[in-house]
């Protein structure tokens, strides 16, 4: 009977499984059913789109962003066309502005709502994802018809939008966000209650103020854990700074706070996105750019907020007119990292719910 | 014990909201019997446009869109014949490359293609999805377009009206960088050809 031991042993998490919501691998050292030590590998879905966006002129570089991150293909849209228009101080029109805030906006619910949708499913509850699914497929719609497609759209332009919103588009945005706001409220007393839920969720993968700040992460995570800090507000671009929004913050940096902040975000964006509407101006939706467009030489780092965190180019022109150096960075790969850190010593369920909290997306950490 | 019976009354409220969704409408499609109509924007597959009168196409071969293509899905030959006008020898598009970006509409200026809404071509065989020009043009037929050409009848007879085109038709050329003497080569076929 001496001989009788437990030992630790290695197990291999992904990279197909469906908990990792894309191509991921972590490494598991478990002992039992407790995680000892994670150790995320990736790589699997590197395509090199920095350095296709260096052979490709700036305008075919946004085709090519929108695969970086298609989740929110319109924020990528949005922070390289930023960019490229601060190295050329291009102005744009005021309405193609309300233009990109509407799709931005509309782009973070549907994000927000696949995060809910699978988050709920990686924990047990199957429901809640067709619910928020039933619930995005409005507002794919709304992109659908404005620039015809449903995920990768190459609609936010250099110095504008490529095509101005149907005229069906305003009443039926604005019949879906009432919908969203309503649905919300019914998804909060869905789960919020649920005992099954609380378990599952409060108090697992603490994340204190400190750790996030020195692994660099932002946007939802962040506020979490208890930092007022969102781009929006703090680093204004576009025409953010007219529109009256509340940033929510929580302040335990737990799984339950991470989910309830992005609920919350999703009202604050409804009403970003009603304001919009409502004050939208009437005029052209792009600034003259020639399709032979080169930026004088430079370099700039622009920022913007995606749905998961900060999202940055750093973008160098020789003033040629291909980019000379394409830095894309993502929200997700500092979350990615914070992983090994607060999901050791936890149980290897809580760790599937602690990743999914975390809303990774691989593409975004692979490029 | 309290908060058991919280919970539970909790669970049960949960439970009726899925409830309430047993009396709804399903809002999913039997696809293959009932299809979703697809908005007027879709970008679906590449089609070549054909002429609303004659059927001819209206493509030129002035390499504008293979020049636009991120991903080099475009692949036309049209050398210039002896009179300098571009022959149209092969249109070739490889949807195994194409990425739906919509970027080769938008650079030609003569109507001569289109994304479409239409979908459903997919196949076993890889080789399938390179289409040649004809297959382009008999998927394109029954395609409804706004043509962007000038309208030929009108124009034709005085001579000052086609030069004051001309000056018109140079300005899109230019614009998407080809060669000064080309792009003045490109708008004469088109003139030629319409006539």
């Amino acid at each position: 009977m001496s001989d009788l031991r437990t030992e630790e042993y290695d197990l291999n998490m992904g990279p197909h499984h469906p908990s990792t919501h894309g191509v991921c691998r972590l490494l598991l050292t478990m002992d039992g059913e407790r995680v000892v030590k994670v150790v995320p590998y990736i790589g699997y879905l590197h395509r090199a789109i920095e350095k296709i966006c260096e052979n490709r002129s700036y305008a075919m570089c946004i085709p090519m962003l929108d695969r970086f991150e298609y989740v929110t293909s319109m924020s990528c849209n949005q922070v390289f066309s930023l960019a490229a228009e601060r190295l050329a101080g291009i102005e744009v029109p005021e309405r193609a502005e309300y233009l990109r805030v509407i799709m931005l906006e509309l782009n973070r619910i549907a994000s927000h709502l696949i995060f809910f949708g699978t988050t709920a499913m990686d924990i047990g509850a199957l429901t809640p994802f067709l619910y928020a699914l039933r619930e995005r497929e409005d507002i794919i719609d709304l992109f659908e018809m404005t620039c015809g497609q449903r995920l990768t759209y190459n609609y936010i332009r250099i110095g504008g939008v490529s095509k101005d919103i149907p005229e069906e588009f305003t009443p039926r945005c604005r019949k879906t966000i009432a919908n969203i706001t309503e649905k919300v409220e019914e998804y909060k007393r869905l789960l919020n209650g649920n005992p099954i839920w609380k378990m599952r969720t409060i108090g697992i993968g603490k994340l204190d103020a400190d750790l996030a700040l020195a692994y660099g992460a932002s946007g939802p995570i962040l506020r979490a854990s208890g930092v007022d800090y969102d781009l929006r507000r703090d680093d204004p671009y576009s025409i953010y700074d007219r529109f009256d929004f509340n940033i929510p913050i929580y302040h335990n940096g737990d799984v339950y706070d991470r989910y309830m902040i992005r609920l919350d975000e999703i009202q604050e964006s409804c009403k970003i996105v009603g304001q919009a509407l409502d004050s939208i101006v009437e005029g052209p939706i792009k600034a003259k750019v020639s399709p032979n467009f080169k930026p004088p030489a430079g370099e700039t780092y622009t920022r913007i907020e995606n749905s998961r965190g900060e999202m940055g180019v750093h973008l160098v022109s020789d003033g040629s007119k291909k980019p000379f150096r394409l830095k894309a960075r993502g929200g997700s790969y500092p979350h990615l990292q914070l992983l090994p850190e607060i999901a050791t010593n936890c149980m290897i369920a809580d760790l599937v719910a602690i990743f999914a909290s975390f809303d990774v997306i691989l593409p975004e950490v692979d490029r | 014990m309290l908060d058991y019976i919280k919970g539970f009354i909790e669970l049960i409220k949960g439970l009726g909201i899925t409830g309430k969704h047993l009396g709804m409408h399903a809002v999913t499609l039997q696809y293959p019997e009932e299809k979703d109509v697809m908005p007027e924007r879709s970008r679906g597959v590449v089609v070549l446009l054909s002429d609303k009168e004659d059927g001819s196409l209206n493509c030129t071969g002035c390499l504008l869109c293979m020049k636009a293509c991120p991903t080099a899905a475009i692949i036309i030959d049209a050398p210039r014949g002896e009179d300098k006008k571009r022959v149209l020898k092969k249109f070739e598009l490889d949807f195994t490359l194409c990425c739906y970006c919509g970027l080769c509409e938008e650079a030609c200026n003569f109507s001569a293609l289109k994304l479409t809404g239409k979908y459903e071509y997919s196949t076993g065989d890889k080789d399938d999805l390179l289409w040649d020009v004809n297959k382009l043009q008999d998927v394109g037929r029954d395609v409804d377009y706004e043509d962007k050409r000038r309208k030929k009848v009108a124009k034709k007879p005085a001579k000052p009206v086609v030069d004051a085109n001309a000056k018109v038709e140079d300005k899109p050329a230019k614009a998407v960088e080809i060669k000064p003497t080309e792009s003045a080569d490109d708008t004469k076929p088109k003139t030629e050809g319409e006539a």
